[in-house]
């Protein structure tokens, strides 16, 4: 496993370098000089070169690239000329609470799946499992801003029961200390993945009851329950975690809508609104972040499934 | 017809059967299984009793409803199974109709059943030692180090090597030999009354297979426990169980003690069944007998006895009048015509096979100093690289016409070498020598046009053929690929092939689930011979096959290879399927051959130790002379990562000296044609030698 871990870290620094190459490049391409974008359309053209001088923008692409890779190596993701921020700090303070958000709507996502989806394996075919695989076709092909606009208008407008604003508090811990604030964008985030998981779920614990010790667990006099619970349970979630780890870096996407819609300062609103003032360090660092995010969540996934399955060795 | 029930056990006939002590009585049991509009019978009306301290053996073929019965008295019946007649009294408590929680307490506590070994028939999970104290937490309430203690002394006791280390593995880490002991352990864990053994050791090797069942033996004495023993392997009822059952069809057909019943047969299914098993000693010129048809549907109403359309003394009241049963002391059977003892000898000799398509002299098929191995991944964090050790070194050659059987446990390369034979794996080094010509050698174009000479058929007839594709198309695919004749031509072939191995026409245009999986087989077969081969490699051909069915595929394999004048090679675990099918025999041990020879000399005289033990361990209905210098195998085969120095039978060797652990011997001969390569061999070496290997 050892050797496995380390090629696995060597793997993403490559991939992880080939992301930041090609988003680099291609904000370069696409956008006019930092300059002209800092200092705006009636800046004068020398006053824009004397700031892309300054900062090493007139510099070839190459060079520029290389002393950014420098500068992401000491931990510096540039800055927001537009903020007039370090990108960083910026990062800082709005990942934490994303990190919170997503968090709360996949914790809340894998509480319901798990045991519906055994469920439906447990009354296969059955009227329940019918309805729910129905529902969740249904809501997985719902796109998280009309289910979000819905919800509010359900809740927050005909009921009156919760706002249809996400706290403003700065606190990444908002999800416990402002629970009625929180549970539109929570619960948003969970369904669609509610509807993955559990078909997932499902199809993974039908496998798994067709396995002969199941029927021997059963042979000891275990009760129903604890035949699921002991015995099922575990082996069933295994293909999840893989799901899991690579649904991480999407749950960051569907953060931006979430966060947009429900006004909730985080990662995602942060993209959006730079993506508005064209603040090519900020999107740069959030692409990265995507990246680290996916090569990070399979590469968890990898080693936790061996963990959880003894079976599994991790070939080099 | 001779039974030695005892051989080899000394427990079994120490276990006296006390008939005043009934433990389970069943009486007319019959159970349905309803899926949507379908309804199947698997148990109609089988009463039984079963004894303290004895052992019942229930044997049938696949759907015969032997496992249902065994699940109907565990109250475990599948989804949309339920009793809907007779009763089970179990010491007293009537089990049809108990309520779900009542079963609860009995089952795994007082009524255990051991099931057959899979990869999955534990836990993957979870620790052996936590499965194993599970039911005795539950049912007994121990505490958890109680419980503990307790599942180690339990895999103590089925004679798991140094419990306590392997209370914390998972069950990937044990052999299957083992899994099974630790599935032993974990349903007699609570001492229950009866143990139901569902086929525990169908998935065994031979070796093993004798060991787990002596295991199970001598539990139930030392624990007292009655045993059901359900099987298909007539040689295992015959050794083992005290007491037979017969079933057929969802019905006992015939029921009494074990001599009593192979001696004097009654059921003319009983009678066919017996005849219908390749044994070690059957006179190969001998056609095996063989049941004709299939067995019934279940689904259908019987009417009549269930047996009749396959039966040769059939009459008309068999076909309208189910037979009534007949109780002759405590042999008791259910039919009109009833046979008194084995089927009487009117067989067919089969034909001298043909030399037909010798074209060159010389062997048709050549392995010289075969090797393959295949990487394992490291050992230990940042251990090196280590290698399977698959073959290594195997030479032999096949003649034109001639089989050539391999048999070893599972694990020892047979499968291996077999797939280098018809090139559809590389060697690591040595090479496959095709009439004269280096297969090894041959580009990938060239070995093209080579590999329509060269034919597999494999064991799991149900994985090998493609189920979107019709048995026509499967049948043509070959000849279209090499493109011979217009798809006239090939339709008229495929009809040809069918009609070759047995199949009407009207199969052409099935799909594989549609066929049973005898038909599916000889299908195989088909395909297999479409290019016309002159090499046939059958890998497994009739493991996967019931014993009535399994002889109509051995009797068709032996008439195709005499007529085509085929060179086969048969591998397969079953010692005596090998015999029944070849001519020559090579015996593979840990990537190795052992022993090479013609087939009845070899299984008459064994030379090697390995060979003699093999065979000791194979339970058969008759008993044989044997080998009294070596018992049986024992023990599991060591590691092909790490093969023992020497000798590599030296660990499991009751002969081995320091010299087996130096020196690795070379084949020498004992015989003509027959090679062993051992330096204590059961039989003389011809040739006065040092038997030097240095």
């Amino acid at each position: 496993m050892a050797w496995y871990i380390v090629r696995r870290l060597a793997v993403s620094v490559v991939v992880l370098l080939g992301i930041s190459a090609v988003v680099f490049f291609l904000l370069h391409l696409v956008s006019d000089s930092p300059g002209r974008v800092v200092l705006g359309q009636r800046a004068s053209p020398e006053a824009v070169a004397a700031f892309d001088h300054e900062h090493g923008f007139d510099r070839p692409v190459v060079v520029q690239y290389v002393s950014y890779l420098g500068q992401l190596l000491q931990g510096d993701l540039g800055r927001s000329y537009k903020l007039n921020q370090d990108v960083s700090t910026l990062l800082q303070q709005n990942a934490a609470r994303s990190a919170m958000l997503s968090l709360a709507g996949l914790v809340l996502a894998l509480v319901i799946a798990v045991p519906l989806g055994i469920l439906q394996a447990v009354k296969r075919n059955s009227v329940v499992d019918r309805v729910a695989t129905g529902a969740a076709y249904v809501l997985y092909a719902t796109p998280a801003f009309l289910l979000g606009l819905v919800l509010i208008a359900v809740f927050s407008q005909q009921l009156d029961l919760l706002p249809a604003e996400a706290s403003q508090s700065h606190s990444p811990w908002v999800v416990f200390t402002d629970p009625r604030s929180m549970a539109l964008p929570v619960v948003t985030i969970a369904v669609t993945s509610i509807a993955i998981f559990s078909q997932y779920q499902r199809s993974s614990a039908l496998d798994q009851l067709g396995q002969d010790y199941i029927r021997v667990a059963r042979a000891k006099g275990l009760p129903e329950r604890l035949v699921l619970t002991r015995h099922l349970l575990r082996n069933a979630c295994l293909p999840l975690i893989t799901l899991v780890g690579t649904m991480i870096p999407l749950l960051l996407a569907g953060n931006l809508i979430v966060e947009s819609l429900f006004n909730y300062s985080g990662l995602g609103l942060l993209f959006l609104n730079s993506l508005h003032r064209e603040d090519y360090p900020v999107l740069l660092a959030y692409t990265l972040i995507g990246g680290v995010l996916t090569v990070v969540g399979n590469f968890i996934a990898d080693i936790a499934v061996a963990l959880a399955d003894r079976r599994i060795e991790l070939a080099s | 017809m001779a039974l030695d029930s005892t051989a080899e056990s000394t427990i079994v006939s120490a276990a006296p059967a006390a008939p005043d002590e009934r433990v389970l009585a069943v009486r007319d049991l019959s159970v349905e299984i309803r899926r949507g509009d379908r309804v199947v019978r698997p148990v109609s009306g089988v009463s039984l009793d079963l004894h303290r301290g004895e052992t019942l053996g229930i044997v049938g073929e696949t759907g015969s409803g032997k496992s249902m019965t065994g699940l109907a008295l565990m109250g475990m019946l599948p989804a949309g199974g339920r009793v809907t007649a007779g009763s089970i009294d179990f010491g007293g408590t009537e089990l049809v109709g108990l309520p779900a929680p009542a079963y609860r307490r009995i089952r795994g506590n007082d009524m255990a059943m051991v099931f057959q070994d899979s990869l999955t028939a534990l836990n993957p999970t979870r620790r052996i030692g936590e499965q194993v104290a599970e039911p005795v937490r539950w049912h007994q309430g121990l505490s958890r180090r109680a419980a503990r203690q307790r599942a180690e002394e339990m895999l103590a006791l089925v004679g798991i090597p140094r419990p306590r280390e392997r209370m914390d593995d998972h069950p990937h880490q044990l052999s299957g030999g083992m899994r099974q002991r630790v599935m032993i352990a974990m349903a007699l864990v609570c001492e229950p009354k009866v143990v139901i053994a569902d086929e525990p050791t169908t998935a065994l090797d031979v070796t093993i297979q004798a060991e787990i069942l002596d295991l199970l033996d001598d539990l139930r004495v030392r624990l007292g426990m009655a045993m059901i023993l359900v099987t298909h392997d007539m040689g295992v009822i015959a050794r083992h169980a005290d007491r037979v059952g017969v079933m057929y069809a969802g019905r006992l057909a015939e029921t009494g003690p074990t001599t009593a019943l192979f001696e004097l047969t009654r059921h003319r299914y009983t009678q066919a069944l017996l005849a219908s098993i390749p044994s070690l000693t059957h006179d190969r010129g001998e056609e095996l007998h063989s049941i004709g048809g299939a067995p019934p549907d279940l689904s259908a109403a019987p009417v009549g006895c269930a047996f009749a359309p396959r039966c040769t003394a059939v009459t008309e009241r068999c076909r309208t009048e189910q037979p009534a049963v007949v109780a002759e002391g405590s042999h008791a059977f259910a039919c009109w015509n009833p046979a008194s003892g084995p089927v009487e000898h009117a067989t067919t000799r089969l034909a001298a096979p043909a030399r037909i398509g010798v074209e060159h002299d010389g062997p048709r098929l050549r392995v010289v100093d075969l090797h393959r191995e295949y990487p394992a991944g490291h050992g230990a964090w940042f251990g090196p690289r280590r290698t399977v050790k698959a073959v290594s070194g195997v030479t032999f050659d096949v003649a034109a016409g001639e089989t050539f059987g391999l048999v070893g446990e599972s694990g020892c390369g047979k499968s291996s070498l077999g797939r280098m034979l018809v090139a559809l794996d590389r060697p690591t080094a040595g090479e496959v020598v095709f009439e004269g010509r280096s297969l090894t050698a041959m580009r990938s174009r060239e070995l093209g046009a080579h590999r329509a000479r060269l034919q597999m058929m494999f064991q799991d007839s149900s994985a090998a053929l493609d189920p979107r594709m019709r048995i026509g198309a499967i049948l043509r695919e070959p000849l279209a690929i090499q493109g011979i004749g217009s798809r006239a031509e090939r339709t008229a072939t495929a009809r040809d092939l069918l009609a070759d191995v047995g199949l009407p026409s009207a199969v052409l245009e099935r799909f594989p689930h549609e066929l049973s999986g005898g038909q599916r087989q000889r299908v195989a077969l088909a395909r297999a011979l479409a290019l016309d081969p002159t090499v046939l490699v059958a890998d497994e051909p009739v493991s996967a096959l019931d014993v009535s069915i399994r002889s109509q595929v051995l009797n068709l394999m032996r008439r195709l290879q005499g007529e085509r004048g085929l060179s086969s090679v048969v591998i397969s675990h079953d010692l005596a399927v090998v015999r029944y099918l070849s001519d020559r025999v090579g015996v593979m041990y840990l990537g190795r051959l052992v022993e090479t020879g013609p087939a009845e000399e070899v299984y008459a005289a064994p030379a090697h130790p390995y060979t003699a033990g093999l065979l000791a361990a194979v339970p058969e209905i008759s008993s044989m002379p044997r080998d009294q210098r070596v018992g049986r195998v024992r023990g599991d085969l060591p590691s092909p990562i790490d093969p023992p120095s020497g000798c590599r039978f030296r660990t499991r060797c009751p002969l081995a000296t320091e010299r087996c652990a130096e020196v690795e011997p070379r084949l020498e001969e004992v015989g003509p044609g027959h090679q062993v390569a051992c330096h204590f061999p059961l039989q003389p070496v011809v040739r006065p030698s040092h038997n030097g290997g240095a």
